[in-house]
Order: C-alpha cells, then structure tokens, then sequence
C-alpha cells in the first residue's frame, strides 16, 4: 500500500513537473515581450525619478536588418534633488539598455565627446547623446539609452522595439588595426590562435594525467603507501622522474619561446585604456518658470498624482505648461498644442499616458505673473510602471520635469520636486476639474 | 602482476577480482571528481577573479596578472597534499587546472555564448596548464611541499602571463575608435555592451608599477609569484585539514555497557580505575 502510494504521488510529481515545464516554455516561445524587456520597472521609483531624465529621445527606424543601423539621439538632465543615497555621478558611463549584445555598438557621444570611456557629468546640466548602434541577432528588442552611474548603477532611459531581420551569420564588425592588420570580424578575431594554445597545452596536460592514470590508482596505492609490503618505489619510479623532468624543460621552452614567437608576430601592441573622458555639459539656460511646490498627494485608488504649484514666469514671453515628464512617462497636456506637436508620432505610445496631464487652469502664464494651479497626472500607468511604490521609499520624494511653451513654440524646462503624501482613500471626491472635492 | 587468481599490485598481493573492481572504483572516482572539481574550483574562482578571467578588456598588465596565480593556486595545492600523500600521485594542480579550464568553456560558450550572445572573443578564460605542470613536476622531483612551495608555485605565477600572451597578443593590438587609440580587447568589449558592466567598473592598471621599465606585467608577475608561494603553503595545510577524518568519541556506549573492541584491556582498566560513569558503577558493585 505503501509502495503503491510512492509510486502514484511520483507520478503525479512527474506530470506536475511536466506540466511547468511545457508552461515554462510557452511563456517563453508566445510572450516575447514580457521575456526580452529588462526589468526596468523593478527600478525603485526615486531612482527613475530623481537621477537621469532622458527628453527629445528619437529612434531612426524600428527594423533593421543583421549590419544594419540604427541611431539613437537625445539629451538627459541630471536631476539636482539628486537621492542623498546615491554617489554624485563622478564616473559615469553612456551604455544601451538591450538584452545582452543583440547590437553591436560601433559609435557613442556625450555632448560631441567620444564616450568610449566614463566621463565624469553634473547636476541640473543638460547633455546630448548619440549612440550609433549595429543589428547583430535578429529577433524583437527592447532599446533603451542608458547612463551607468558608479555606485547608482544604470540609470535607463525610454525604451522603443526594435526588430532586427536576417540571420545572425551574416553578422561582421570589421576594423582595420594602426599596425596594418585588417579584421574581417571582431567576434571571430583571434580565435584560432586561441583555440590552438587552449588545445595544445591541453593536450599535453592530458598526456601528463594518462601517463599516470593508466596505472592502478586509488586504492592499490593507497594500500602500498599504509601497509606493510607495499612497494613504494613502483608508485614514483625512475622512469616517471624522468619523464616528469622532461615535461618540465619541454614545457619551459615552450613558453619562452612561444612568447618569443608571439612577440616577433606581434611588435605593436598597447595596453587596455582606461582613461577618463572630459566632457562639457550644454550651455546652461535660465530657468523661465520658477515651480515651487505647496502639496503633492499621490491617490491611491485614484491611481493619481496630484500637485498644488505656485508658478512664476520670470521670462519675457509668456510659459504654458506643457508637459510633465518623470521616469520616462511623459503625461501631455491636451490643452496645449505645441505640446501636443512635440510629440513624435513614433513615440512609444506605452510612455505616452492617455490621460496626459490636468491643468486647473492653462492659460499662458503672462512673463512677471506668478499663479497657483493644481495639476494631476492620472493614469493606471503609476501602477503599471510600479512607480507607486514610491509610497514605500524611504527617501518618499517625488521628482520631474515640467516643460512650459511659449506663443511660438519655444520650449523651457524647469525641475519639479517635492515630498509626496500618499492618498489611500478619497472621501472628498477631489478631480482636477473639481479641486475642493464635493458632489461636483 | 602475476597469473593466477590474485595479482601483485605496487608490492601486494591482491585477488583478481579485488584488483578489477578498484580498476573501476578508479574510473568512478575519477569522473566524480572531475565534475566535483570543475564545479567548486570554476565557482571559487569566478567569485575571486571572475571579471578578470571573463573579459577580455580586464586582462590588464596588473590586476589581472597578480590576481589570477594567486587565486588560481588554491586548489591545486590543497588537492596536492591528497593527492601525494594518500597516494602519491603528483597530478593534482594539473588535474585541477584542467577541470577549471573544462568549466570555464563550458560556462562560456553554453552561458555567456549560445544563452547571452557574447562572441567568444569577448569570453576566453585565462591558461593556467603550463603552470600547473611544473608545480606538479616540482613536487614529483623535490618530494617536499616547502621546496615545491618555493620553486613550483613561483613558476605557477612567472608563467602566468607568457604562456596567455600566445592569444592574448592579438587583442592587444592598437586601432583607432572614433578618435581614440583603443585596444582590440576594448573595442570588442565597447561594441557587444555589457548592460550592467559599464568601463569604469574595470580595474586595470592603476598606480606606478609601470614606472619598473614600463611593463607593469614583469613586477606584477613576481609579486604574485612571492604572494603564490604563501598561498600555496596555506592551502597545502587546508588540504591537509580537510583530508582528516574526524570522529568524535561515542561517551554514550559507555552508559550502555559497551567497550571499544580494539581496547578491551584499556577500557577494564578505567572500570577498574573508576574513571568512567560505568567503571564507577563497577566499582560499586
């Protein structure tokens, strides 16, 4: 009864395993999506609210094939409420966010600069990027501009799908070396010389284990070094000594002079670089609208942000709000048509929010002006992005860009930031149409 | 070896069929612990110099040549102590070396290859054969770990970075990035990113060394050539810790009644002398 019992519980551990497995692999095979982005809503919400602010992102093509290109611009501000619990970005690095090597990068810049090294960037400052990237493995990825912070780690900026085409054979990285040498492809460089002393020393060190392995091996030696009788000398003779001083003076020539013949094949060499870039940030413009924020709620059930602002134009052409941009999200004000005209058609429509942004009152701020408005950014987005987790940070203080338009389109941006009071029930029924709550 | 029914190994006499299943315990052992060691040495030493031994932009002239030996020696020296004097057997830093190496390729053409489409040229372990051979040729010749200490284990690190120049010379070589003088182990590394590995992360050459004749590997080389022979003599004796077989003395079967079979004499006399719980009893009585 006993036995039979094990036996049908393993079976059933058997199908239930079975069963994981096939649903393990359908995930994998019919939800690419889900499998290929890269965690970058696992990124605690005042990372992606306070540190890199990535705007004017544009993608060149959403399809390339394998050694096609495609190019991806933008700029980035480094947020001044910078997390007390992050290091300032002394060294900082311009990467990609892609799923491993799927594109071969072939050129980067910061504000012009080559970003082959880390560089060290400042706060409130703008930068402008470019980084030219290569199709490599065909397949739909997710492409993100990406800033590695030492000590923050990286710091990713909007995503957009990529489909690469072709077949990953066809792929060649070829450079030609300052010594004279012509690389076909950079993945396959060099591997034959390596495969060739891997597989030699190998093979040597397979011969040195045989020679010794051929004989009777653990116990009888074990017996004859314990026991009485045993022949020591059968276990290390003369022979072996000799053969074992052979294989010494052969592998020492070996080294010395494959180094030598690795030298004369190879006069020009350099060290690893590891220098550091120097590189200017954008020339700094004068914020036009000085935003202070008075209280900030963050509506639970609502999924909802809501701000109370006190706006000052200290321009002289009159400032709109246009737009308010955190953790990649860019909530748009409807009301606003610069704004809206801002927005590529290509933009992915997953960072667009539908709701956009609610003003309490949009009209241009006149230049000297200073108003008091309530703004919300309602979306399911807050959840889906998991940035209402916010409410569970220790360091609960939100953190954004408002771009403001003048009558002629002309954009200025100003930093938004302010602790965040979670909402988690909303008897007063506030919207941003009706502040003060009530029936409506 | 004789004909008959038994056969003389090594000086003793052992029966036909004793001698056949040890062959194959031999064969059994041999595999296990070769998959043994490939696991526990790759992971011991991917956590000690991982990065150095992955990419091939942390190859530097410094970290990774002082680095690497050190590391690298550990096992071999603690699988040197059981392996030569339980059986004598002077193989062990090279079989060591090669099961690392056995899971380094695999780690790196299954894992970082075909799973995370890095070229293998970004991906190639370091050589350590060459090095290992001679420790364990030190020790067959020198029969003496502290001689082996000095002799083997400095070579263990000397040879380090010439017998790995072989291939690793071709990444070295100077192009033109954008402007910059790069080498081809950088550019690789640039172009097939690493996400969460970004270039400053690298440790490589830091410090003057290079100031001794401007080639940081040679003094790199013989420091961890001097650091290689404290290791080696460290992890001998935790070889030599590890191989004991500890037993703790069962009190209880004194309580039961019971003796120790092979000191039957010695465990009377203790009744008699009342130095036990049990010998008290009998001293009662």
């Amino acid at each position: 009864m006993r036995t039979f019992c094990f036996r049908k519980s393993s079976r059933l551990l058997v199908i239930l395993s079975a069963a994981a497995a096939i649903m393990q692999i359908g995930i994998l095979t019919f939800v690419p999506d889900a499998a290929l982005a890269h965690g970058e809503r696992n990124q605690e919400p005042f990372l992606r609210m306070r540190t890199a602010h990535f705007y004017d992102v544009n993608w060149s093509t959403n399809e390339i094939p394998v050694n096609g290109e495609i190019v991806v611009t933008g700029k980035f501000r480094l947020f001044p409420i910078w997390p007390v619990n992050l290091p300032l970005p002394e060294a900082a690095f311009l990467g990609n966010g892609t799923p491993g090597p799927v594109l071969a990068r072939t050129e980067s810049y910061i504000n012009g600069v080559p970003a082959i090294q880390s560089t060290k960037l400042e706060l409130n400052r703008d930068y402008e990027f470019k980084t030219v990237l290569k199709g490599r493995v065909p397949g739909h990825h997710h492409v993100h501009p990406m800033i590695n912070v030492m000590g923050a780690g990286p710091l990713l900026g909007p995503g957009n799908w990529l489909t690469v085409t072709g077949n990953e054979s066809d792929f060649k990285l070829p450079i030609k070396t300052l010594s004279g040498e012509t690389i076909d492809n950079l993945e396959t460089w060099g591997l034959g010389r390596v495969f060739f002393w891997h597989g030699l020393w190998v093979a040597i060190a397979i011969v040195w284990l045989v020679w010794w392995l051929r004989r009777p091996l653990l116990l009888p030696r074990f017996r004859a070094l314990t026991e009485k009788g045993g022949d020591r000398s059968q276990l290390v003779t003369s022979t072996d000594r000799l053969f074992g001083a052979g294989l010494l003076v052969a592998t020492i020539l070996i080294v010395f002079f494959g180094f030598q013949a690795t030298d004369i094949a190879y006069p020009r060499t350099v060290p690893l670089q590891g220098s550091r870039a120097t590189v200017e940030p954008l020339p700094e413009v004068p914020e036009q609208v000085k935003v202070v924020v008075n209280k900030s709620n963050y509506d639970v059930p609502g999924r909802s942000l809501r701000m109370n602002v006190t706006l000052t134009n200290n321009g002289s052409t009159s400032a709109q709000l246009g737009e308010f941009l955190t953790s990649n999200q860019r909530f748009i004000n409807h009301e606003v048509s610069q704004a809206m005209a801002a927005v590529d058609p290509n933009y992915p429509k997953e960072l667009l929010p539908p709701n956009g942004l609610k003003v309490s009152d949009s009209r241009p701020l006149k230049p000297g002006e200073t108003k008091t408005v309530d703004i919300e950014a309602a979306d399911a987005a807050w959840e889906t992005e998991r940035l209402s987790s916010l409410i569970n940070d220790p360091d609960n203080t939100l953190g954004g860009l408002l771009f403001f338009y003048d009558e002629h389109g002309k954009r200025t941006i100003s930093n938004v930031s302010g602790p965040m009071v979670p909402v988690f029930t909303d008897p007063d029924n506030r919207t941003a149409e009706n502040p003060k709550g009530g029936p409506g | 070896m004789q004909g008959g029914t038994s056969v003389r190994l090594y000086g003793l006499e052992w029966p036909k069929e004793s001698a056949r299943i040890s062959r194959v315990l031999d064969l059994l052992v041999a595999a296990i612990l070769f998959l043994a060691v490939s696991g526990a040495f790759h992971l011991h030493y991917m956590l000690t110099a991982g990065d150095w031994d992955m990419w091939i932009d942390w190859k530097d002239r410094q970290w990774w040549v002082t680095l690497s030996p050190i590391m690298a020696i550990t096992f071999p020296a603690a699988l040197q102590y059981v392996f030569w004097t339980k059986f004598r057997l002077p193989i062990a830093a090279t079989f060591a070396v090669v099961c690392l190496l056995f899971g380094q390729w695999i780690n790196r053409y299954f894992g970082f290859h075909l799973w995370s489409y890095f070229p293998m040229s970004e991906v190639i372990p370091a050589l350590l054969i060459p090095g290992a051979l001679v420790l364990d040729v030190a020790l067959l010749l020198t029969g003496n770990f502290l001689f082996t200490a000095m002799s083997g284990a400095f070579a263990f690190a000397l040879l380090f970075y010439p017998t790995n120049w072989f291939w690793l010379a071709p990444y070295r070589l100077p192009v033109e990035v954008m402007g910059q003088l790069v080498s081809v182990g950088d550019y690789i590394s640039y172009a097939f990113t690493r996400t969460a590995l970004p270039e400053y992360i690298r440790l490589i050459e830091r410090g003057t060394l290079r100031t001794f004749g401007g080639h940081s590997a040679i003094i790199a080389s013989f420091f961890s050539a001097f650091v290689s022979i404290l290791m080696y003599l460290a992890w001998w004796h935790i070889g030599m810790l590890l191989a004991r077989v500890v037993t703790t003395p069962n009190t209880l079967k004194n309580f039961m009644g019971l003796t120790d079979k092979d000191e039957p004499a010695e465990a009377a006399q203790k009744a008699i002398d009342g130095t036990s719980l049990q010998g008290r009893f009998v001293a009662a009585e």
